[in-house]
């Protein structure tokens, strides 16, 4: 392996102090020229007033020193990104924009992508939660990265989807490059690292606080062209995105659900103050192709192409239909669903059939996926 | 003079043995009681000398010992303060020598002389009747009680005085009262399944409960009816048979729950706070082990409504009695061991606030916090397990208590019918290894099962609960055959609700 740039473990040294942000990070990379300078200065005692204070710090010059800090980078894979350095993603439309990032991953070449952002609730129903996988897959298949942050719920599925049509995706996350928050997505983590990478700006240990993830937001908002919130609550980090979102002038789509459904509750809150509808996978490929009109500009190295049938807009326009026969009770039964969740009670009463017959139809349904069982509702897929 | 009189003392819920051992010697005057009395059975002895002088008895002025054998043994209680009277009577030449043969004594006294019950007459009872006691002395008003242990004699007598008198065959004795086998059927609080709109789903559910004594969890939002629907089941349980009816009344009459003056013909249904304890469930005490609510509901229900909010150990607990039918409470003193036949109907919301899937406000962590609460052992006790969600006002209601009632009858009996060789009755209770001989499935039934299983994933044991309360379906409806409609319906009431 070949050793890690000074500037970037000077970063990285500097970055762990305790109580230094980015702000601090982003005056000193200003009044000394570059990372490595820096911490020579903050290490002879000659920083600002605001570097003072750890000087009492017992440990703290043993916590700067280089090798120290290149062992943990090593370890954990990381590298360290900085503003002044040829693939720094992020857009200089970005105000507080980081002062470096932590990045860990085998697939750097997703940040010199175009990329769209797929973002909503973490308690998403079931039909949310497919909508952000067949949004993401149709994405990658026509070539572009998909951005979310990792958390349950939406941002997972669009993770999937993506991982799922061989495409790359980065994973933005608040905490330290070495904390896999929430804990069950160690699979998840483990196979974005393996096909994109995971980035954020906080230094190692550094844990899922409260007050990270708005700050993160404003990232997913910036590495992507197009940002897309599928379902989303009233109150909740993804419309904190899609506000990022708008304040960059990026193009947001918005999912419409059901007024009934509460994980779309904050969606359609969006779609009512003039946010675009997302009516079909088809309006996601025409925006991001309208945001990235030229193409050229990302230098794209070749589309991923996946699907079968070729275009990406044909298939989405022809996947839902085919289907194999079905006997009457399950047609019945699809009708009497109207496309939302329901109780078997209410099916029996909407079908007029009896509880066996529709169990039978709903098992012929659950079979071939077209619909799901769960928190004791039937939902049509 | 030495006199022994058989009665008994009630550890849990069953009589236990005592020889009240009384000897008279000359001497000083004294009054020695051995044997591990606890403090009212010390007390006795102030409660018997002022008896025997409200009687117009003769105290005997000698040295008397009274020892309660077996001297290892526990008494708790005064029911032996009429038998300690009557030995120091024997042995102190006041009662003929043999009057007391083959005869057990039972009650308190008062200081007048007054013959007063204690709780468990029926569970003292059957024991000295089970010991070759042939006649037993007991209070008056506790006679009808004595009368339901069958096959001894039982001589009532209101006071001191009237026993003697009896005893000394200067009077008959009074004839004692005829068992009551019945006891009116009381609709509980006046409400009835009728009340009930919609949820049909769940109403099949309440009947298969009440029929095949499987255990039921019902989950969903707050006023969707869980609690409604859960106490309305007393009112459709078959009543109990004549061995369990007995068993219930000597058991809630040693609780001191029933008066035993009838036979508790009503399946028990006991509601527990969540705030119970371990011990308050399963049964438990220090110096005497006092029955929990898992065997005062045995025969019958233990509902446990907000499951969640119990402490997880204490559901935990619940495990080994819900498999067992019974509980060994042991403590350093003494272990007991209590029935524990009862069926577990459970209501739990499906997170914190409540208010999921719709307008849930709980976060995913929460909510995991809230779902490892009920370990996984513990679900799957339940054979049925359902979501129930708020039914619309215009839902039909269903049918009325008296005629679940009569079909939840009718499908009790049919079990007993073909469970009359096998050691359990319901169809709950059916093990695995004899579904295929006791419940047989026509090809029909047997693939829709495998499809079921297919498509759900389900596991060997989650199928057979399904095949077990597709029996049960079987039952309400009067089919001898489990259809493939049956196997469809049950798999409809066992869902992950959580």
């Amino acid at each position: 392996m070949k050793p890690l740039p000074v500037d970037e473990i000077a970063a990285a040294a500097l970055a762990g102090l305790p109580g230094v942000g980015r702000a601090t990070l982003r005056d000193l990379w200003k009044n000394h020229g570059s990372p490595e300078c820096a911490l020579g200065a903050v290490l002879a005692g000659a920083a600002g007033p605001a570097l003072r204070r750890w000087a009492d710090l017992d440990d703290w010059p043993e916590r700067c020193r280089p090798d120290v800090v290149a062992a943990r980078l090593a370890r954990h894979r990381v590298r360290v990104l900085l503003p002044d350095q040829a693939d720094w993603p992020i857009p200089p439309d970005l105000a507080d924009a980081p002062a470096l990032l932590f990045t860990r991953g085998s697939a750097y070449e997703a940040l010199q992508r175009p990329a769209v952002a797929i973002v909503g609730t973490r308690a998403a129903s079931p039909h949310g939660l497919a909508d952000a996988h067949e949004l993401a897959s149709h994405a990658t298949r026509a070539g572009y990265v998909v951005v979310s942050g990792l958390a349950l719920g939406i941002d997972a599925a669009a993770h999937r989807g993506a991982l799922d049509a061989g495409g790359l995706t980065v994973g933005v996350v608040a905490t330290g490059p070495d904390v896999t928050y929430p804990r069950r997505h160690d699979l998840l983590y483990a196979a974005v690292h393996r096909q994109g990478l995971t980035l954020g700006e906080e230094g190692f240990g550094a844990g899922p606080l409260e007050w990270r993830f708005p700050v993160r937001n404003r990232l997913i908002a910036a590495l992507a062209a197009v940002v897309v919130v599928v379902e989303a609550h009233e109150r909740g980090g993804a419309l904190d995105t899609a506000t990022h979102a708008v304040g960059l002038g990026r193009p947001l789509l918005v999912v419409p659900g059901s007024r009934r459904n509460p994980a779309a509750s904050g969606t359609n809150a969006l779609l009512r103050d003039g946010a675009t509808p997302l009516l079909d996978p088809t309006d996601l490929l025409v925006a991001l192709e309208r945001a990235c009109h030229t193409p050229q500009r990302y230098a794209i190295s070749a589309p991923i192409p996946v699907s079968a049938t070729g275009s990406p807009h044909a298939e989405a326009a022809s996947a839902p239909q085919s289907g194999p026969q079905r006997s009457a009770a399950a047609r019945t039964i699809l009708a009497a669903c109207h496309g939302e969740a329901a109780t078997i009670d209410e099916l029996v009463t909407r079908s007029g059939l009896g509880t066996a017959e529709v169990s039978g139809a709903l098992r012929e349904l659950e079979r071939v996926g077209a619909v799901e069982r769960r928190h004791g509702r039937i939902w049509p897929r | 003079m030495l006199a022994s009189i058989p009665s008994a003392t009630v550890v849990g819920v069953d009589g236990h043995l005592v020889h009240v051992e009384v000897h008279v010697a000359p001497g000083l005057p004294a009054y020695d009681l051995v044997g591990l009395p606890d403090a009212s059975g010390r007390e006795s002895r102030e409660r018997v000398r002022a008896a025997f002088a409200s009687s117009g008895l003769e105290w005997p002025l000698r040295r008397i010992t009274v020892n309660l054998a077996p001297a290892a043994l526990r008494k708790t209680g005064s029911g032996l303060d009429a038998a300690i009277a009557c030995g120091v009577l024997l042995a102190s030449g006041q009662l003929p020598e043999h009057s007391l043969r083959d005869t057990g004594v039972v009650g308190e006294l008062g200081l007048d002389g007054s013959l007063r019950r204690v709780p468990g007459v029926l569970a003292i009872v059957a024991c000295l009747a089970r010991h070759g006691v042939r006649r037993v002395v007991v209070p008056a008003e506790a006679a009808r009680e004595a009368a339901l242990a069958g096959s001894v004699e039982v001589l009532p007598a209101a006071t001191l005085t009237e026993a003697v008198t009896c005893l000394r065959g200067e009077w008959p004795w009074p004839t004692a009262p005829e068992a009551d086998p019945t006891q009116p059927f009381v609709s509980a609080d006046g409400v009835d399944l009728a009340d009930v709109r919609g949820l049909a789903v769940a109403r099949t559910a309440l009947a298969a409960s009440a029929a095949g004594g499987h255990h039921l969890l019902l989950v969903g939002p707050p006023g969707a009816g869980k609690t409604m629907l859960a106490r309305r089941l007393p009112t459709i349980l078959a009543p109990l048979d004549h061995a369990h009816a007995l068993e219930v009344t000597r058991v809630h009459s040693a609780a001191g729950l029933a008066s035993g003056d009838h036979l508790v013909t009503t399946p028990p249904f006991r509601a527990p706070h969540h705030g119970a304890s371990a011990p308050a469930l399963i049964g438990g005490g220090v110096s005497r082990i006092r029955p929990g609510e898992i065997t005062l509901a045995s025969r019958g229900v233990l509902f446990l409504d907000e499951l969640g909010e119990f402490a997880p150990s204490v559901l935990d607990a619940l495990r080994q009695p819900l498999e067992d039918g019974s509980v060994l409470v042991c403590r350093s003193g003494s272990s007991v061991e209590l029935p524990a036949h009862f069926v577990l109907v459970a209501c739990a919301n499906p997170c914190p606030c409540g208010r999921a899937p719709d307008r849930c406000r709980c976060s995913e962590a929460h909510r995991a916090k809230y779902r490892n609460r009920l370990s996984a052992p513990l679900l799957d006790r339940f054979d049925l397990r359902l979501y129930v969600d708020q039914p619309s006002p215009s839902d039909p209601p269903g049918p009325g208590s008296a005629e679940v009632r009569a079909r939840v009858a009718e499908a009790v009996a049919r079990q007993r019918a073909r469970y009359t060789n096998f050691p359990f009755e319901r169809n709950a209770q059916l093990p695995a290894p004899l579904l295929g001989e006791l419940a047989p499935l026509g090809s029909d039934a047997a693939a829709e099962l495998h499809d079921i299983a297919l498509v759900r994933r389900l596991s060997g044991r989650g199928t057979a609960r399904i095949h077990k309360v597709a029996r049960t379906l079987a039952d309400l409806d009067g089919a001898a055959a489990i259809e493939a409609a049956h196997i469809a319906a049950a798999s409809e009431l066992r869902s992950d609700v959580l």
